[in-house]
């Protein structure tokens, strides 16, 4: 497991980071997800073996978001 | 391949929208000008019920939205998640030929009234509850001006925070614990009727500015049933402005989103400024804009009701303030230094707030008859000492001026 944090400039809501936490559900070998409207950013704990960083920074783009690894 | 567009007209809009208009037609006959009569003061509860309506429909609905917007959106974010995802649409065999069959768009109309209704349950119950605490507790004006300018500064942090003004104000953007949404999110999961029910339910934790103006007088009514036609009034009044602006907001895409959040801050923050106002009206505070202008416009602000603008005097040396559904009148008093008078307070079927009246610095407030004189003594005070006098929303403003 490793825990990255990414910059998500584009939240303009709490809502948003709620969208970005749901991914939890959705994407395979997440074990957590912390966003935060307040900071702009993103922690996310996930296996590397099953997730690649390419794959969370799509993901959140189909959320309508940009990540960038922080 | 796009998306084909429904073209009848949603049912739930209809119902809406002829809402909309009934709750506008109530709100200008409530506001008439049929001489002094209006329905807000046909009789005092009624005429509470229908200020808090009329209150939700002119300034809740903005602010709630501002405020709430997030979990209208959550409740939405299954329907906009179908839209935002290719849909893979299906095919459809007509003997030889196969025809592909587009998917058909999500009606986001339908959660947003499930939300709305839940929410107004809620806050109904709500209603019934402050109004049953509030049998135990009193606010003085003291304590609810503080609340006010509290409430204030909130909204025009949260105004600032949707213009992007700067970082800072977006902490004045409440978060909601990381259990609640991950509750939220797995319960609701995969229900298109559940989650807004839900959410729209879970509104009462996050209440507005103006809401929360509203649970205060909720709360100052001490009865179940008055609180809980107050809160009742109040969110179905919201409803309308909610429902239109949610529905076009999802319906006319993200430019338009922008448009109406520009439009929602501008709107959140005068209302804001507004409320620190009146708060700081409900001290006493000179800094209020009323109380900094009032020498300024003291003559013409007199003027309005004629009869009025003459300061009477009694033969025995007392002073009368006329106290009307619009405000006090004359809104200046002159008084002689050095000398206690009393105060007439005169009220003619007066219902609107201007009947709850404050003199902050003397700790003075009473809820005067609807029609009557009430008598107050005014203690001896310096030459050139102001003071101030308001209703207890801080709407109604005035000043004795000693000399």
């Amino acid at each position: 497991m490793v825990k990255k944090t990414f910059r998500v400039s584009d939240m303009s809501c709490s809502n948003c980071a709620m969208k970005l936490e749901s991914l939890e559900d959705s994407l395979e070998g997440v074990k957590e997800i912390n966003a935060s409207y307040h900071k702009l950013t993103m922690v996310i704990e996930y296996d590397e073996t099953k997730l690649s960083e390419e794959q969370i920074v799509e993901a959140v783009k189909r959320k309508g978001y940009t990540a960038v690894p922080a | 391949m796009s998306n084909s567009k429904n073209s009848s007209i949603d049912p739930v809009v209809l119902v809406t929208l002829g809402v909309v208009l009934v709750a506008v037609a109530f709100a200008l006959i409530a506001f008439q000008p049929s001489g002094a009569q209006t329905i807000a003061s046909a009789s005092g509860t009624w005429g509470q019920i229908v200020v808090a309506f009329v209150t939700g429909i002119t300034t809740g609905g903005l602010s709630c939205l501002a405020m709430q917007g997030g979990l209208l959106a959550s409740s939405l974010a299954h329907q906009i998640e179908q839209e935002y995802q290719p849909a893979p649409g299906h095919l459809k065999r007509h003997g030889k030929k196969v025809e592909f069959v587009p998917p058909s768009r999500v009606n986001s109309a339908l959660p947003i009234f499930l939300f709305l209704l839940a929410k107004l349950v809620v806050y109904t119950l709500f209603g019934a509850l402050l109004g049953w605490l509030g049998s135990f507790l009193t606010f003085s004006p003291m304590t609810r001006a503080v609340l006010m300018i509290f409430i204030g500064i909130f909204m025009i942090g949260n105004a600032l925070r949707m213009f992007n003004v700067h970082p800072i104000f977006r902490y004045f953007s409440v978060e909601p614990p990381k259990f609640i949404t991950r509750y939220i999110r797995r319960t609701a999961k995969g229900t298109d009727t559940f989650t807004p029910l839900f959410l729209g339910a879970l509104t009462v934790f996050i209440p507005c500015g103006v809401t929360q103006a509203m649970m205060a007088t909720a709360l100052g009514t001490g009865s179940v049933m008055l609180g809980a036609a107050l809160m009742f009034a109040f969110t179905l009044g919201t409803s309308p402005v909610f429902f239109v602006l949610a529905w076009l907001t999802t319906e006319l895409g993200a430019k338009l989103e922008k448009f109406f959040m520009r439009f929602v801050a501008a709107v959140v923050l005068i209302f804001g400024l507004v409320t620190v106002n009146s708060g700081l009206n409900l001290i006493g505070s000179p800094l209020s804009f009323n109380n900094m202008t009032s020498g300024l416009f003291a003559s013409s602000s007199d003027s309005i009701p004629a009869v009025d603008s003459a300061q009477p005097v009694d033969a025995d040396g007392s002073l009368t303030l006329n106290v009307q559904n619009e405000g006090y009148f004359p809104q200046t008093l002159r008084a002689a230094a050095n000398t206690a008078f009393t105060l007439n307070l005169v009220t003619n079927e007066t219902y609107s707030c201007a009947r709850d009246f404050v003199i902050p610095d003397l700790n003075f407030y009473q809820l005067l008859p609807a029609t009557g004189t009430a008598q107050v003594t005014i203690p001896a005070q310096a030459a050139g000492t102001k003071l101030f006098f308001t209703c207890s929303m801080g709407m109604y403003t005035g000043v004795i001026v000693f000399e």
